[in-house]
This record gives C-alpha cells, sequence and structure tokens, in this order.
C-alpha cells in the first residue's frame, strides 16, 4: 500500500517536474512572447552591451545581450540556428566565420530591409566583409580594424632622428626593412618589439585558399623567417603577448627576458602583474619601440601608457592588414527582423550614436565615413597630437577584403604553430611544414595541397 | 609439488606467508604486524580518495591569494566571499535545480516503465517477447557514442534542442535496466503470488502495481540510484542541445566557470564552485551507498 | 526464453507461460490475440516506442549520415557521397594519433585501476588476515566514482596548475625549490595525469565489481580446499584466479568501450592552446570538433564515419581482449 502511494506520488512528480521541465521552455517562449519588442542579442565582446544601454536610454526599447567566448560562439549559433532556435534576433559574427555563417544561411538578407540605401556610408571593406558570395548585405559592423605599428616618438628621435609617421612608416615597409630597423634598435639598445607577434596582422597578400587550393605564397614564408630571425636575432623583448611584460612595455622599461624565460621561470609568473613586478625588479630593463596592433589598440594603449601618454604615433605596416571587427546580423530566423534592423541601423549606421561610441570608447574607430570625416581632424593627445581618425580611415581604404577566406582561423594556428615549433628548434622547417600540409589535409580534405 | 614448505606470496607486497617454520609466538607476532601494515595501507588509499576533495572544501574557505602562494589545511574565513563572488559569476542553484528538473523526471520514468516493461518480458509470453528482449541485449553493448550525433539530428527534427525533453523522455526506454529488472523479477517473484492474484480477479496492471511493483522495491531503487547519478552527472549532452544559459545544468555550467573569471584571482571562489557542486552529492552518498554500490553490482549481473 | 517456444501443437494444448503459468489454448483460433498477450504488448508499448525512436533511430540516423556530406545550416541537406568519409576518416593521420592517444589514456588507467581493484579484493577476501570495514573501506574507495566529471577536472585543474596548485605546493615542502611540475601542460606528462585521475575515479567500482564475483562462495572453497591441504598459491591459482578472472575480463572490456569513449576529463581540463592539447585530445574530442563545433571544419557525415570506425575498432578490440583472457584458460 505504501509502496503503491508512493509510485502514484512519484508519478504525480513526474508530471509535476515534467511540467516544470517542459515549462523552462514554456515559460521562456511566453516571456519573449510578453514582451515580443524585446530583442535578443548574442554577441562575442562586451561592447554590444554598452550600446544596448544606450539604446534602451535613446529609444525606450529593451535588447538583451548574451556575451558568448569567442572560441564557442559559432558553436552556439550553430546549434541554435541549425535547432531551429527562433528566440535570438541579432547574432554577430568576425571577420572569418562571416562566410561560413553566410553559406549555412544563418544571416537575413539585409538589403531586403533597405540596406542598399547606405551603400557608400560606410568603410568600403567593413560593407564589403558584411556580403555573402552573391552580393546581398547580411552584416555590418559599428567598427573598422585596420591595424597599423604604434611606436614611440621619443625613441624614434634619438634613433632615427625623425617621429615623423610617415618617415617612421618607411621603417616597416618591408619584412627586410623590419629586421634592418630591428638590428638597428638592437645596436642602439632597444628592441623592436615586445613579442614576435607584432607583425602578425601584416602576414600574406593572398588569400590562403585559392580556387580550393592551398595557397602558401612567398609572402607568408617570407613572412615566417621574419619571424623566426626576430625571435632568434634577440630583437624582441621576449614578452608575449597580452602578459604583463607585454603591457608594461607600453609604459616604458620592462624586465629582459630571454627565450628561456619568456613563458615564466620557478618564481615568475608573467601573467601576474603584480607578481611579475615584484620578482623582476632586480632584473636588466630594456625598452620596446613597437607594437603592431589594429584600430583598436587604441583602448589597450589608453590603459596601459601611464606616463609615456604623448610619446607615441601611429604608422603604416608592410601590408594593410586588419583584425578582428565585431559584424552584426540578423538571424535567419528572427521573428523580428523590423526591430532588429532598427537596431543595427542605431549601432552602425547613425552618425549620433557614432559620435557617442567616440566618445564613450576613447578612441575606437567607428566605420560610418561622415562620422570618421567630422572627427578626421581630432588629435589625440596621447599619440603626440596626431590625427589618428583620418590615418585609420586612410589605412581602412588600402585594405583588400578578398584575402578573407573561411579557411583563415584553423590554417592560420597550424601556421602559427608551425612558426613555433622552428623558431625554438623544436622541429626543423621540413619536419613542421610537413606537419602544416598534414594537419590542413586533414581539417580540409577537400582542398588541393601542393607541397 | 613442495609449495606447501615455503611460500612466499606477494599480495601488494606486503604479505609473505611462510608455513611451519618459526615457533608459534613469533608467527603471531610477525602476523599481527602484517596486518597492521595491511590497515595502514588500506587506510592510506581511503586517504588519497578523500584528499583532493579535503583540499578543495579548505580552499573553498581561503583568500585567493593564499591558495596561490601556501598550503595549509586549515580553513580560512573567506567563505562567504568567495560564495558570495561564486554567486557573482554564476548561479550554481539555478544549476543544481535545472539538473534536479531533468534527473528527478528521467529517473522516475525510467523506474516506472523499465519496471513495467521488465516484468512484461519476464512474465507474458507473447511473439514480440524474443526480438524485443534480444535488441534490448544488443542496445545495451552499442557505445553511445553511435547514437551521439543521429541523436542530435533527432532532437532538431523533432525542435528539441534547448530543451530538456531530450534528457527525459528517452529515459521511458533504458535497456540495462530493463534487462537487470527483467532478471530481478525473475528471481524474487513468486509464480503463486500472481496466480492467486488472477485467480481473486484483479486486472493485470492493478496486480503489476499492487503485487508486483513493490516486490521490486529495492531493484528499482538500486537502479534509479544509478540513473540519477548518471543523469544528475551527465556532460556531454547537455553541452551538445542546451544553448541558454538559464537552462544549463550544473555539470555544463560548472564547465562555463573558467570563461567568467579571472583565474589568478579567484581561486578561492573556483574551488568554492566545485566545493557547492560535490557536497550535495557526498552527503546523499553517506546515506545511500549501500544502494549505489547495489547498483554497480547490478550491472556485474550481465555477465 | 526457450522453455516458453514449443506451442506448435494440434488441437488445444497445455501452454506453458514464461511464468510457469499454463494455459489451454485453442491454437486453431488463430489471428486473435489472447487477454495476456494484449497485456504483454500493453505493458511493453511504451517501452518500445521510445526505445526505436530514442535509440534505434539515432545509431541508424548516424549510419546515414556517415555516408553523407553535411555541415549543418538552416535548411540544408545532407548530400550522398558513399564511403568517401570512411576512406577519409582511415586515411586520416590526426585520427590514429587520437586513437593512439586514448589508448595510451586508458592504458595508463587500466593498469592501475584492475591492479589496484585486484590487490585489494586478494586482501579482502583472504581468511587468513580477516580484514574487517570492508562496507566502509568500499564506500571511500568509491566515492571518486559518483561525483561528477566536470567536477572531479575542475578540481583536479585548479589542485594541479603548475603555478598555484596545491599539489605542486605540497611537493615544494619536500624539497628547497619551488616544484613547478606541469601536469596537464606538458605533452609527457599530461596523460599520465589524466589516466592516473580516471584509475582513481574507476579503482573502487572495479574492486566493488571483482569482490561481488568472489564474496558469496569464497569462504566454503577455501575451507574446503584448506582441509585438502592446498597452499596458500593454490588456494589463490586454483579459485582466487578463476573467480575473477570472468569479472576482470568484463571490466576490462566495459573500461574499453568507456574508455575509448574518453571525453569529460581532457575536454575540460587540457586548454586548446596548451602544447599538450594535441596529445591529449581523443577520439571523441575529435569527432566532436567535427561533429559539434562552429569550426569551418564542421563535417558531420565525417564525425559520423568516426563514430563507426571507432566503434568498429571497440568491436575489435573488445573480441580481441575476450579471446586473449579466454585463450589463457585453455
Amino acid at each position: 500500500m505504501r509502496i503503491k502511494r508512493l509510485v502514484a506520488l512519484s508519478l504525480v512528480g513526474v508530471m509535476a517536474t515534467g511540467l516544470v521541465g517542459c515549462g523552462g521552455k514554456d515559460s521562456s517562449t511566453g516571456k519573449s512572447g510578453k514582451k515580443s519588442d524585446k530583442l535578443v542579442v548574442w554577441t562575442l565582446a562586451a561592447d554590444l552591451e554598452t550600446f544596448a544601454d544606450y539604446y534602451k536610454e535613446k529609444t525606450g526599447k529593451e535588447v538583451e545581450v548574451t556575451v558568448i567566448k569567442p572560441e564557442d560562439y559559432p558553436t552556439k549559433v550553430g546549434t541554435a540556428l541549425d535547432g531551429g532556435d527562433k528566440s535570438v534576433d541579432i547574432i554577430v559574427g568576425e571577420p572569418q566565420m562571416l562566410k561560413s555563417f553566410y553559406d549555412k544561411g544563418y544571416f537575413a538578407d539585409l538589403d531586403a530591409l533597405g540596406a542598399k540605401d547606405y551603400e557608400g556610408k560606410i568603410v568600403d571593406y567593413v560593407w564589403k566583409v558584411g556580403q555573402s558570395s552573391d552580393g546581398v548585405q547580411r552584416a555590418i559592423s559599428y567598427q573598422i580594424t585596420p591595424a597599423g605599428f604604434y611606436y614611440r616618438r621619443d625613441i624614434a628621435q634619438k634613433v632615427f632622428g625623425t617621429e615623423d609617421p610617415v618617415e617612421i612608416g618607411k621603417l616597416f615597409e618591408s619584412y627586410d626593412k623590419i629586421l634592418e630597423t630591428a638590428e638597428t634598435l638592437k645596436k642602439a639598445g632597444y628592441k623592436i618589439f615586445a613579442s614576435d607577434a607584432e607583425t602578425s596582422y601584416f602576414s600574406g597578400d593572398e588569400p590562403w585558399v585559392v580556387d580550393g587550393k592551398l595557397n602558401v605564397s612567398q609572402a607568408r614564408k617570407d613572412y615566417m623567417d621574419l619571424c623566426i630571425k626576430l625571435y632568434q636575432n634577440d630583437y624582441t623583448a621576449f614578452a608575449a603577448q597580452w602578459s604583463a611584460p607585454w603591457l608594461q612595455g607600453m609604459s616604458g622599461e620592462l624586465p629582459m627576458l630571454t627565450a628561456d624565460t619568456m613563458w615564466g621561470t620557478d618564481d615568475m609568473n608573467i601573467w601576474d602583474s603584480e607578481d611579475f613586478a615584484e620578482k623582476t625588479k632586480d632584473f636588466a630593463k630594456t625598452e620596446v619601440f613597437a607594437y603592431g596592433l589594429p584600430a583598436w589598440g587604441v583602448l589597450t594603449m589608453r590603459d596601459n601608457v601611464k606616463e609615456t601618454a604623448g610619446k607615441w604615433g601611429v604608422c603604416a605596416g608592410p601590408a594593410s592588414g586588419f583584425g578582428g571587427g565585431t559584424f552584426i546580423g540578423i538571424s535567419a530566423l528572427s521573428q523580428k527582423q523590423k526591430e532588429a534592423w532598427d537596431f543595427i541601423q542605431f549601432c552602425t549606421l547613425n552618425e549620433e550614436t557614432a559620435d557617442w561610441w567616440i566618445e564613450k570608447s576613447q578612441g575606437d574607430t567607428v566605420s560610418l565615413i561622415s562620422a570618421l570625416n567630422k572627427h578626421a581632424e581630432d588629435e589625440n593627445a596621447t599619440y603626440g597630437g596626431q590625427k589618428l581618425y583620418k590615418f585609420w580611415l586612410e589605412q581602412a581604404e588600402k585594405i583588400d577584403y578578398s584575402k578573407v577566406t573561411e579557411y583563415d582561423k584553423l590554417i592560420g594556428d597550424a601556421w602559427g604553430t608551425a612558426i613555433g615549433a622552428i623558431k625554438t628548434k623544436e622541429k626543423t622547417k621540413e619536419e613542421a611544414l610537413d606537419e602544416f600540409y598534414k594537419q590542413v589535409a586533414s581539417d580540409y580534405p577537400d582542398l588541393v595541397i601542393e607541397k | 609439488m613442495a609449495e606447501n614448505n615455503a611460500k612466499v606470496q606477494n599480495e601488494n607486497g606486503k604479505v609473505e606467508l611462510k608455513k611451519n617454520k618459526a615457533p608459534m609466538n613469533v608467527t603471531r607476532g610477525f602476523f599481527l604486524c602484517k596486518k597492521t601494515i595491511l590497515y595502514i595501507c588500506l587506510i592510506l588509499l581511503g586517504v588519497l580518495c578523500l584528499v583532493p576533495f579535503m583540499l578543495t572544501i579548505v580552499n573553498a574557505t581561503r583568500d585567493g591569494h593564499d591558495i596561490m602562494t601556501s598550503f595549509t589545511l586549515i580553513p580560512g574565513d573567506k567563505t562567504m566571499v568567495n560564495l558570495k563572488t561564486l554567486f557573482q559569476k554564476i548561479n550554481i542553484f539555478r544549476g543544481m535545480f535545472n539538473s534536479l528538473i531533468v534527473a528527478l523526471p528521467s529517473t522516475l520514468l525510467s523506474a516506472y516503465f523499465s519496471s513495467i516493461t521488465a516484468y512484461a518480458l519476464a512474465i507474458y509470453k507473447f511473439k514480440a517477447r524474443g526480438p524485443v528482449f534480444a535488441i534490448t541485449v544488443v542496445f545495451m553493448m552499442i557505445p553511445g557514442q553511435l547514437s551521439l550525433i543521429g541523436f542530435y539530428e533527432l532532437c532538431k527534427e523533432l525542435g528539441m534542442i534547448d530543451t530538456y525533453w531530450p534528457f527525459i523522455l528517452p529515459a521511458v526506454a533504458a535497456p540495462g535496466a530493463v534487462f537487470f529488472l527483467r532478471q530481478y523479477v525473475l528471481s524474487i517473484l513468486p509464480r503463486t503470488l500472481l496466480e492467486a492474484a488472477r485467480i481473486d480477479g484483479g486486472s493485470e496492471i492493478y496486480i503489476f502495481h499492487r503485487i508486483v511493483l513493490p516486490l521490486m522495491g529495492p531493484g528499482i531503487a538500486t537502479m534509479a540510484i544509478g540513473g540519477f547519478i548518471g543523469s544528475w552527472n551527465n556532460y556531454l549532452m547537455p553541452l551538445i542541445l542546451l544553448t541558454t544559459k538559464d537552462k544549463f545544468t550544473l555539470p555544463l555550467l560548472m564547465s562555463t566557470l573558467n570563461d567568467a573569471m579571472d583565474i589568478a584571482k579567484n581561486q578561492g571562489t573556483i574551488y568554492m564552485g566545485v566545493a557547492v557542486s560535490v557536497i550535495p552529492i557526498i552527503i546523499v552518498f553517506c546515506f545511500c551507498s549501500k544502494y549505489i554500490i547495489g547498483s554497480i553490482t547490478a550491472g556485474g549481473v550481465k555477465e | 526464453m526457450a522453455k516458453a517456444e514449443n506451442n506448435k501443437a494440434p488441437k488445444t494444448v497445455e501452454v506453458q507461460y514464461g511464468d510457469g503459468t499454463k494455459v489451454v489454448v485453442d491454437p486453431n483460433k488463430k489471428g486473435k490475440l489472447s487477454k495476456r498477450e494484449t497485456t504483454g504488448y500493453a505493458f511493453i508499448i511504451p517501452y518500445v516506442v521510445a526505445f526505436c525512436v530514442f535509440s534505434v533511430y539515432p545509431v541508424f540516423k548516424t549510419l546515414y549520415l556517415s555516408f553523407t556530406q553535411y555541415k549543418g545550416g538552416i535548411g540544408i541537406k545532407p548530400v550522398w557521397t558513399g564511403i568517401d568519409k570512411y576512406v577519409l576518416t582511415i586515411k586520416d593521420e590526426f585520427f590514429w594519433r587520437c586513437l593512439l592517444n586514448t589508448v595510451k589514456i586508458w592504458g595508463v588507467n587500466i593498469v592501475l585501476q584492475l591492479g589496484l581493484a585486484f590487490l585489494l579484493t586478494i586482501v579482502f577476501i583472504d581468511i587468513k588476515y580477516k580484514i574487517r570495514g570492508l562496507a566502509i573501506f568500499r564506500a571511500i574507495y568509491y566515492l571518486p566514482n559518483i561525483i561528477a566529471a566536470t567536477s572531479i577536472a575542475f578540481m583536479f585543474s585548479s589542485l594541479l596548475d603548475k603555478e598555484y596548485g596545491t599539489f605542486n605546493q605540497i611537493l615544494s615542502m619536500f624539497t628547497d625549490h619551488r616544484v613547478r611540475l606541469d601536469w596537464l601542460g606538458s605533452s609527457s606528462l599530461c596523460f599520465i595525469t589524466i589516466g592516473v585521475i580516471q584509475a582513481w575515479m574507476w579503482f573502487g567500482n572495479s574492486f566493488i565489481m571483482l569482490m561481488a564475483g568472489v564474496m558469496g562462495i569464497s569462504s566454503d572453497y577455501y575451507e574446503a580446499s584448506a582441509i585438502d591441504g592446498a597452499g596458500r598459491w593454490r588456494q589463490f591459482t586454483r579459485i582466487t584466479l578463476p573467480l575473477l578472472k570472468p569479472i576482470m575480463l568484463y571490466v576490462g572490456v566495459t573500461s574499453l568501450i568507456g574508455g575509448l569513449q574518453m571525453f569529460d576529463l581532457p575536454q575540460i581540463m587540457i586548454a586548446k592552446t596548451a602544447p599538450s592539447y594535441s596529445s591529449i585530445r581523443t577520439v571523441i574530442m575529435y569527432l566532436y570538433q567535427f561533429g559539434f563545433s562552429g569550426t569551418t571544419a564542421k563535417d558531420v557525415g565525417r564525425a559520423a564515419a568516426i563514430a563507426y570506425v571507432l566503434f568498429f575498432i571497440i568491436l575489435v578490440f573488445s573480441v580481441l581482449q575476450f579471446i586473449a583472457m579466454k585463450g589463457e584458460d585453455d
């Protein structure tokens, strides 16, 4: 008897919890049903949260923003949209994700909503990156991300006798020239870069894949040699990107590390700035001449330059590269396309928002040409009064978006692995390249690979 | 053979037996000594099983910076601070609640439907019985990864991505539980009892609910606990099928812990997260370890 | 089951049911289910339906997809490609590397897990020492097994952290310098680390299985053989070992099936950027990358083919292991 009651109770329990369980789904759809105007955004960077707050402030409309970390982002979007999830309205993508997102039909057609009207108002390469292969506009970014070298004007003056961005740009105009510059700086007691990854935004002048064929161009090989030489000839400060010494170099002196100590030692941790500063007090010091970063590097510098503020300049690199950038589009399954388009317009095509963002982010570079022109004469004090917006716009105009392929992420990673193995002499060049070709062949079996 | 005389048997390097050699009291002392060593080894092994949890719990009460620089077994006073930080990052109780919402119905469904199926397969005779049982056994042997991709596609087709249905509904068909419970019914159910009940005119479903189910209680409990823990600990399926963070089950939520924080600064919080997720299971285990351990050997019945 | 299959007799006949009840049946009354048969079907219908939908269908769906080109996407359908994906998988060096990684981890794990369980079993069944407290020891040894692998993974990735991990701190107390063993980041160490953790989680389980296999029988047998004058070694080889062997085989096979599907621990504990990642990546991690990750290399058909190739390998391994253990008997 007792057991039977227990069973009966359990069954009721099953149903009750079952209801609650699926209630999870029901109530959430119910929720979004109630607030039908509430947009749901899935993004990679926290920027859009700030935009959403501003959007609410201006229009009173609520936007729910979920930030997902970049390596999980494509997976989440794929799972949700393949599975027919209609709860997401706005999705974003970084350039290397976009092509496969277009192919899989994740992004709605923005032209149908009126995007065509805005042609020419956004920096060209950004506009083009936002188009699928059939020429339909599917995503727009609020920022441009051309890359350049951030250099120390005071060191330039001392070593090269000039601090003019155009003149300094010539020191970086080719890989050979960079090595020459590095040698000069080394003799003068400086390091050209903090890490050997500073040139990565300027690597390669051709796409990784051309007509279904892996394309390891001469520029790629030259870039590989450049990285190896920078590392092996002690031209850099052996400060891994984003580590404590790397950031420390932005404000002046940093402890001299070596190939052996660049990833830390028994009692020194390069990722913990306090610990690092404490443990390396007695180290010999050196100074770094330049950092290679996209336009958003301004934000990193802003937080780290400290007393070197005003001593920086920005110049062009050996190629017109760009790094990252958040492109906003509408989920093909969204039921609120009009509302979503309104939000995208607000974020990307609205001059007033662009002004606000320039101010709010303290120097991020927007993609709206009219805003860039308006701020073209703005002088940035951190960079000795250089007119950065004008500079970035010029750089952005030279960018060749057709270099971007959907294969870039994995092939680029494999190439980086090969470079790392060669420069540390873990593998010979031959072995490392062999492994690289194998890796690419395994990742993309359909590519034709000729060594 | 001469093996009766001097046998040197090496059981984990400690047990050593020499027969009929030394006087009685020496042998006895030697024996006790060895027995003590054995106990010490067993206890040490037990400690090894518990130490990681102890360290975790102790670290959960300490300050992040202290954890990074020193080691101690003395609990610190940062319990509340760590808890607070943890809840700022992830809502771990929400994760537990979600896990419960998944594990409870699936366990109950599995218990009920596995019992009734096992009972039918054991007692009734019908044409499909043999084939159904055979296929059940075959599917017990098939590794889960074979169905992983197809299962995801199925959930897509049924529109069940990002819902709890894919974790609950399949519990109705648990081949392992059916197999075990069928053996169980065959071994414990007195046929005469069924006969008597039938003569009394009880309907079949009534007999099952009133007579069979109570008798199967211990077997069901054993299976259910095993099923509950399996469901509670499941990681891969939720990882593939859930997208909304509010719906994440505990293991999945735990795995987002890393993303959410600056590891170097929040060691105490991470330990707290682990501790909060582990302690309830340890408590449950303290009370039902008998059933839980029963469920393992139940799996062994397959042999 | 066989006992219930003999109802092909003429005229009315007494039929014995599986439950032992006897019923008189007229075999000429065809096409109509008896009441009990109907009840039997009614009782298993929910199971059969759910089984077909959630167990059988996915397995065949995976099989179908393994013959197609399919990357996911809205409104995109799989395209039949025949055995391409199988050829690709078998020729793919990285697949075999992942398999080797998996086997390495499993190897470390099984040696420790079965070895410990075996030693514990012979200690506990030894009638001479009469070790007490089996229930409590068993429970403690089993504890790690019921904790979610994600929690375990998190716990150990913190405890084993190269810089801040408590384990290295403890080791440092025994040496004059700071120990900075990279348990998870070093390619040579990480699979041992993972294997040991895996063994730590599972030896209690194996121990319980082995004990269950020998317990009921042990004392009687042992006493009888002791009276026969059998020595302990003889007892061990003649009674204990034969009793343990099939269970060890069973534990070994199930552990292999589970071990080749290893995923949670390495997936959570080893960062994708760690140098050890490529030397720890298991087959299911590899499958996951193609089947579920968002990279542009996503290839569901290939993931499905990997699943089936792995299944086939598991099958071969299991049969081999089975034969090996059986062979020793003869």
